[in-house]
């Protein structure tokens, strides 16, 4: 069992707190997504995880211990933090030679990974040719060179083509079923939701919250029921007399807030109103973390007037 | 963590970027090419028959800071020194196998520019290096290894506390071609201990200056270790 412990973890840089008093803990055996907004201390928490920046106070461990005290840490953890990492005029293939010599990971391991994230036929070439997809799956390549129980990824999706980002999603499914610990940081929801199983949410350095990602979204997000009729007379009517609202749009459908499906649906059809559709609205991640970080964002948008 | 991996990684590193195993080469073309049209010039007198045969070194040294310049500043591009510090989080440790990655393949390259450089010197017609001693030889190319491979460690460890290549670069070359031509005639003052100078005396048959040929060496050494020191404790301080 390896999680990664995060501790009342604060990093000040001159006076801006990046990081502020910082408590979690990422499971093994499940995808966790780490959303906020830019500038929410996202990357900063990776660092520091890894001993690359040192905190002002708190600790950050896996498996119980300090990154920097592990022998051989591809073994145990593995990170992506930046696509830009490996030189350009090396190919793929010594990057990933490279670090496995360090940490004594034997050869075979990295053709087996370039093998695993699809780049296997570019490897011998100088990674500066790469396309910004290519170089994200050489920067996964090197995360999961060690076969780690911890993998850290920032941004794995960024610049994966539609087939990169149905790749990237088996992946980290995978990597869970098997039992490791997964935090992945994404600022794009709808590719979080397809992944995650739990969500630890940054805002300006502080937790907003760490929640298993269905809870997460029918809490903040009120249930939603849409309806199409040929009949509205007779729906409104008889929503009406049961208590709910319903709202009609110019789509030309209806939706009842705060309803489920299970009760409007018994209500209308008893009443005879002749239904096209009737459809569960689901919250989705999205409308759930703008709920929830409307008014951390760092640099949002002045509201015009209009 | 063991060392002999670590050091296995940065050797690789190395050897597998183009621009490192050219500049070494280029240590040793520009050496002997400038050697060889120095020896071709008779000179006066008075010239040194050793430095003579050496002469290439001042180029040469460009050459060499180049390479340990170059390795190093490799870390600081992009996400490069994150990347090499989570798979080695001892930075001292992963810090001195990047010394020895680089110190090692440039005393050998080094060497090997002395004997070529000597052998070329010899071999001019009429050359001066004939009258040379055995041991006056065997100083000169020794001297010139160490020389070199002093010259691209201070590099590295000015490139790890400047954290990039080009002020590394802006700062020793002008430095090496500029400073030392200037002051460097004034001999008998601080100007004999300033790294480049303090070590060429090494190269010369004779010196009149307070520092002999090893000690000289020795006093680039301390500006070397100074250099590597300052380096070591910038990466081991700062967040990367």
């Amino acid at each position: 069992m390896t999680s990664i412990d995060v501790q009342n973890l604060t990093k000040e840089y001159g006076t801006r707190r990046a990081v502020d008093g910082l408590t979690f803990r990422v499971r093994p055996g499940r995808v966790t997504g780490f959303l906020g907004p830019n500038g929410a201390g996202k990357s900063t928490t990776m660092r520091l995880v890894l001993g690359l920046d040192r905190p002002t106070s708190g600790t950050a461990t896996v498996g119980g211990r300090p990154y920097a005290g592990l022998r051989e840490p591809l073994r145990h953890v593995g990170a992506l933090l930046d696509a830009h990492a490996a030189h350009g005029s090396r190919t793929g293939r010594d990057h990933l030679r490279v670090l496995a010599a360090s940490n004594r990971i034997p050869g075979r391991r990295v053709e087996e990974v370039l093998e695993e994230t699809g780049i296997a036929g570019a490897a011998g070439r100088r990674v500066r040719t790469y396309s910004l997809g290519m170089r994200q799956r050489l920067g996964i390549a090197a995360a999961l060179l060690g076969d780690p129980e911890v993998v850290l990824l920032d941004e794995p999706a960024n610049g994966l083509d539609p087939e990169g980002i149905v790749w990237i999603r088996t992946l980290l499914r995978r990597l869970a079923a098997e039992g490791r610990t997964v935090l992945v940081s994404s600022h794009l929801m709808n590719e979080t939701a397809s992944f995650a199983d739990h969500l630890v949410v940054l805002g300006r350095g502080r937790l907003l919250a760490d929640t298993p990602m269905r809870e997460f979204i029918d809490t903040r997000v009120c249930p939603r029921v849409r309806i199409r009729t040929t009949d509205a007379t007779a729906l409104t009517a008889v929503l009406a007399r049961h208590g709910h609202d319903a709202v009609r749009h110019e789509a030309g459908h209806w939706t009842v807030d705060h309803a489920r499906v299970d009760d409007i649906g018994r209500v209308v059809s008893s009443a005879g109103v002749p239904l096209l559709e009737l459809a569960t609205e689901e919250g989705t991640l999205e409308q759930a973390y703008l709920d929830l970080t409307g008014g951390e964002a760092e640099f949002t948008a002045p509201a015009r007037e209009a | 963590m063991e060392f002999t991996p670590v050091l296995r990684s940065e050797l690789l590193k190395i050897r597998t970027l183009r621009s490192l195993v050219g500049g070494l080469c280029g240590v040793l073309l520009s050496t002997v090419l400038f050697s060889a049209l120095a020896g071709a010039d008779s000179g006066g007198p008075d010239a040194d028959p050793l430095f003579s045969v050496f002469f290439g070194v001042a180029f040469g040294q460009i050459a060499a800071i180049a390479f340990g310049t170059t390795a190093v500043a490799a870390e600081f591009r992009g996400g490069a020194l994150r990347a090499s510090l989570a798979a080695v989080p001892r930075r001292g440790r992963w810090f001195a196998a990047k010394t020895v990655a680089v110190g090692v393949p440039m005393l050998l390259v080094g060497l090997l520019t002395g004997c070529v450089s000597l052998a070329v010197g010899r071999a001019v017609p009429g050359a001066r290096a004939a009258g040379l001693t055995w041991g006056e030889q065997v100083r000169g190319v020794v001297g010139c290894g160490f020389y070199l491979t002093l010259m691209a460690l201070l590099a590295v460890g000015l490139t790890a506390v400047l954290r990039s290549g080009v002020a590394t670069s802006s700062l020793l070359i002008p430095f090496l071609l500029i400073v030392s031509f200037v002051i460097g005639d004034m001999s008998g003052s601080v100007a004999d201990l300033l790294p480049d100078r303090a070590g060429q005396v090494v190269l010369h048959r004779t010196w009149d200056g307070s520092l002999g040929p090893w000690t000289g060496l020795a006093v680039t050494a301390l500006w070397t270790a100074a250099a590597l020191a300052a380096g070591a404790w910038s990466l081991r301080r700062r967040d990367v």
